[in-house]
């Protein structure tokens, strides 16, 4: 088990070393030259021969290479183009409210998503399953910005529950940032539940067909037992896995519900860097995306190994 | 032969069941038409029949675990201890399973939850219908995991289904039924996916807790040695009727109804059919010094791997039929995989129709592979669903380059030639029988005019009578190509009625060779007699109703 962690774990180097080399050819290799993209177009000769000088353009490229990522371990992500300040203090501000959310719009859609997959597949073909799989469709096919715009009109301009927009960090006031977040968790966790049920519903079918739930219900035992405790976990493997990227697609991909609630993340971040060809802020957004997936991929795998006893690598 | 005899006339009713009828749900299909049986304390009840009889929807119309929205009772009663089960809430009947009847499954593999410690899986019987303290289930799990024979059982307690044999799991699933004394013991082909070996010890191990609890047992089983072996009372189902009841022995001996006769005259004989003429003909398969090991290559450790095969040294000539007779695990079908090239053997010579193969690169051997075909045990998954046999049939060919029409030609001749219409190549392999599609997968191997054919296990996941059917179909099928068979299996029975010669495996190696009238009439290896003794109602010739002559 702890072997298995250990050589998981080592096998994150090589993939994080390609993006690392990757991100680090985006701005040598893009045609024209490194510094002035940098500099920007109203750069003086001067200018560029001392960003030259700072970034060590004029150096071979794997030293510039090894030097790079030594700066990039120390933390340093280099400075914005734009506001001048440095990525990692831009990252660091944008990042929470992007984090917040997605770990409250994933609680929410697994709390409501598992239950309604497996009680779909408990009743399938009955008019439970019918409504699930209705919604799911549904969930899927209409735009985020439509379902936010919805939410907004309906609970927040209409029956005034919630704040039409904005964000408070929960740090600084819980009941605040739940009001706030609410209506953006709800909206993004459309998608995914529509996603989770279904991936719940299609998994738990399969399980339900097993030998062993048909012994379970020999045993006398409760359909609450045999589906939560015997089955769901054997479904679970997919189900895990659909959850993981879930979460890795939240923290990039939330671009337009940011914009839709007025949430200052890392989506808008992202955006405003590449409308401005901020290059270090989209170089350390691509580096830390990566390094996200990687991660989440790193969790779900190990989490695989304490679902089911029968996976070792 | 030993049958049992004991008069139960006067043991009280535990099981009756009166005129159940079960339907698929919203048709007037009945799946069970008016079934009547009764099983008394300490009595064996076996339901016999073939796929499709019924047999299995009757036992979980008892258990009250009939698939809801496709089957459901449509009459009759179910008494158990004076209550009809099928007037029983669904929380009442929730009591009564595993308490009042518990069931064993056919596969221990797939019945028991492979996430779960197996332990726990015994204790969690005890937590639902009892109040015991946590140390008090433990106890007695433990209790009755000792009594079933377990060894170690500390360790096993802890263990997840994957890390036991095949044995040991179906022993968890016969503590995890017994567990809380239930008066009735349904056991659906409880050891129909086991070894001879261990099915001979859990067959023992059923009779044994039987006796001790007076147990009833309702014991549904496809296998006629087995039935020869545990029955008190026979009822034999066909098409969802219980065609005939009778005790055990009179029944095997006297059977009155057709069906009966027909279904014992198919059960293939332990005795070794008539030796054929020695032949002459060339070696078109023959092995030597293989030895197969798996795995053993790590990226970063060397692993030792593990020894599957050694020292395998055969040949067969044409026209004639070697079986490889073996337990599981015991490397048969490494062996016929190292043959056909579908894994590499580690050492040793392969030479198919005179050409050595073992070495050959994968790209040079394709010429070559149209020599050998196989053919696979289960025929729901060996031929591709979205294909039409035509397509099926003519790939083969169509890759060494032979035309459409050509190929296609040929396919209706071998089509026919396995007795099936030509019309046949149209179809879907879902529109056919198990036995069909064996057929089928016959043919498409025959496609090929190979010289070896690889029977893997191929007639065993098919009922009595469809076996005796492709049995024979192999013979006729080899007399008019000449080909040679290689037959894997692990029934001695099919394999004395098909081989010529037979090899006993065990452990990887060949432990005894030679014709198979010698083999299995007067086997010389200490192993070789177990497995014969294992095999369930080997002193009865059920398709002449009496007792072997030689035993």
């Amino acid at each position: 088990m702890l072997g298995y962690i250990i050589r998981r774990v080592l096998a994150v180097v090589p993939v994080m070393v390609i993006v690392a080399l990757f991100v680090f050819l985006m701005l040598r290799l893009t045609p024209g030259d490194p510094a002035a993209i940098l500099a920007g177009d109203s750069a003086t000769p001067a200018q560029l021969d001392r960003i030259r000088e700072n970034l060590g353009l004029n150096e071979p490229l794997h030293t510039q290479f090894i030097g790079w990522v030594t700066q990039m371990f120390r933390g340093d992500l280099g400075v914005s183009l734009i506001s001048k300040t440095p990525v990692s203090t831009m990252i660091g501000q944008r990042i929470w409210p992007t984090l917040n959310i997605a770990v409250l719009t994933i609680t929410l859609s697994v709390l409501i998503a598992i239950p309604m997959g497996v009680i779909a597949a408990w009743r399938h073909r009955s008019w439970v399953d019918y409504a699930v799989m209705t919604f799911s469709v549904l969930g899927f096919s209409v735009p985020v910005f439509v379902i936010g715009y919805v939410f907004i009109q309906i609970f927040a301009i209409e029956l005034r529950w919630f704040p039409v927009q904005g964000y408070m960090a929960p740090s600084r006031d819980f009941v605040g940032f739940l009001q706030r977040a609410v209506l953006p968790a709800f909206t993004l966790a459309t998608i995914y539940v529509a996603l989770i049920a279904r991936m719940t519903r299609a998994s738990m079918l399969d399980v339900l067909g097993e030998d062993y739930v048909r012994t379970a219900r020999a045993k006398g035992l409760r359909e609450n037992v045999v589906l939560f405790r015997h089955a769901l976990r054997n479904a679970a493997v997919p189900i895990m896995t659909i959850i993981g990227t879930g979460f890795a697609l939240l923290i990039a991909g939330v671009v337009v519900t940011e914009s839709v609630f007025n949430i200052p993340g890392v989506g808008r971040l992202t955006v405003d860097a590449i409308l401005a060809r901020d290059y270090p802020v989209i170089q350390a957004m691509i580096l830390l995306t990566a390094g996200l997936y990687v991660l989440v991929n790193l969790v779900i795998d190990i989490s695989y190994t304490l679902i089911d006893p029968r996976i070792r690598y | 032969m030993q049958f049992k005899t004991a008069d139960l006339s006067a043991a009280p009713v535990v099981l009756s069941i009166r005129q159940l009828s079960v339907g698929l749900s919203g048709e007037t299909t009945k799946v069970l038409d008016a079934i009547s049986l009764d099983v008394r304390e300490g009595e064996t009840a076996c339901l016999v029949g073939e796929s499709g009889s019924g047999k299995s929807v009757t036992s979980l119309a008892v258990m009250g675990l009939l698939q809801k929205g496709s089957l459901e009772v449509t009459g009759g009663e179910i008494v158990l201890d004076g209550n009809d089960l099928l007037r029983l809430t669904p929380s009442q009947m929730r009591r009564i399973r595993a308490q009042r009847i518990a069931m064993i499954f056919q596969e221990p593999m797939t019945a028991l939850n492979p996430v779960m410690r197996v332990g726990e899986q015994i204790a969690e019987v005890l937590k639902t219908h009892t109040d015991m303290s946590a140390g008090d289930c433990k106890a007695r799990v433990l209790e009755i995991m000792e009594q079933v024979h377990l060894p170690e059982v500390p360790r096993i307690y802890r263990s997840y289904p994957h890390q036991l044999s095949g044995g040991q799991r179906q022993r968890i699933m016969i503590a995890m039924a017994l567990v809380l004394e239930p008066k009735l013991l349904i056991a659906d082909e409880p050891t129909t996916a086991l070894d001879v070996t261990t099915q001979a010890q859990i067959l023992s191990l059923i009779a044994e807790l039987q006796e001790r609890h007076g147990t009833a047992v309702l014991f549904i089983t496809h296998d006629m040695g087995v039935v020869a072996e545990v029955a008190h009372t026979v009822h034999v189902m066909q098409h969802g009727r219980i065609v005939e009841q009778a005790p055990v022995e009179s029944l095997l001996r006297r059977p009155r109804e057709d069906y009966t006769r027909t279904l014992l005259s198919s059960v293939p004989s332990l005795v070794p059919r008539h030796v054929r003429a020695e032949s002459r003909q060339q070696e078109v398969l023959e092995v030597r010094g293989m030895r197969k090991v798996y795995g053993g290559n790590g990226w970063f450790l060397r692993r030792p791997g593990t020894l599957a095969a050694r020292d395998i040294d055969f040949s067969v000539v044409r026209g004639r039929t070697l079986g490889i007779v073996g337990e599981s695990g015991s490397g048969k079908s490494t062996v016929a995989r190292c043959i056909m090239r579908l894994v590499d053997p580690t050492e040793g010579e392969v030479r198919v129709a005179g050409i050595e193969i073992a070495r050959l690169s994968r790209r040079a051997l394709r010429p070559h592979r149209k020599h050998f075909q196989v053919v696979f045990q289960d025929p729901f998954r060996s031929l591709n669903p979205r294909w039409t046999i035509a397509m099926s049939l003519t790939e083969g060919p169509l890759n060494y380059g032979m035309r459409y029409s050509e190929s296609f030609a040929r396919a209706e001749e071998m089509i026919e030639l396995v007795g099936l219409p030509r019309d046949s190549l149209h179809r879907y392999p879902h529109q056919f029988s198990g036995g069909q599609r064996q057929r089928i997968a016959i043919a498409r191997a025959i496609m090929m005019r190979p010289d070896v054919l690889v029977a893997d296990e191929a007639v065993s996941a098919l009922d009595v009578s469809v076996q005796a059917q492709v049995l024979k179909l192999l013979g006729d099928i080899q007399q008019k190509l000449g080909v040679a068979i290689l037959f894997i299996t692990h029934d001695l029975r099919v394999a004395a009625q098909i081989c010529d010669d037979v090899i006993v495996m065990q452990h990887g190696a060949i432990v005894e060779q030679g014709p198979a009238a010698a083999v299995l009439s007067a086997p010389r290896h200490e192993y070789t007699q177990q497995l014969i003794n294992a095999a369930p109602g080997r002193h009865w010739d059920f398709a002449n109703f009496r007792e072997l002559e030689t035993a």
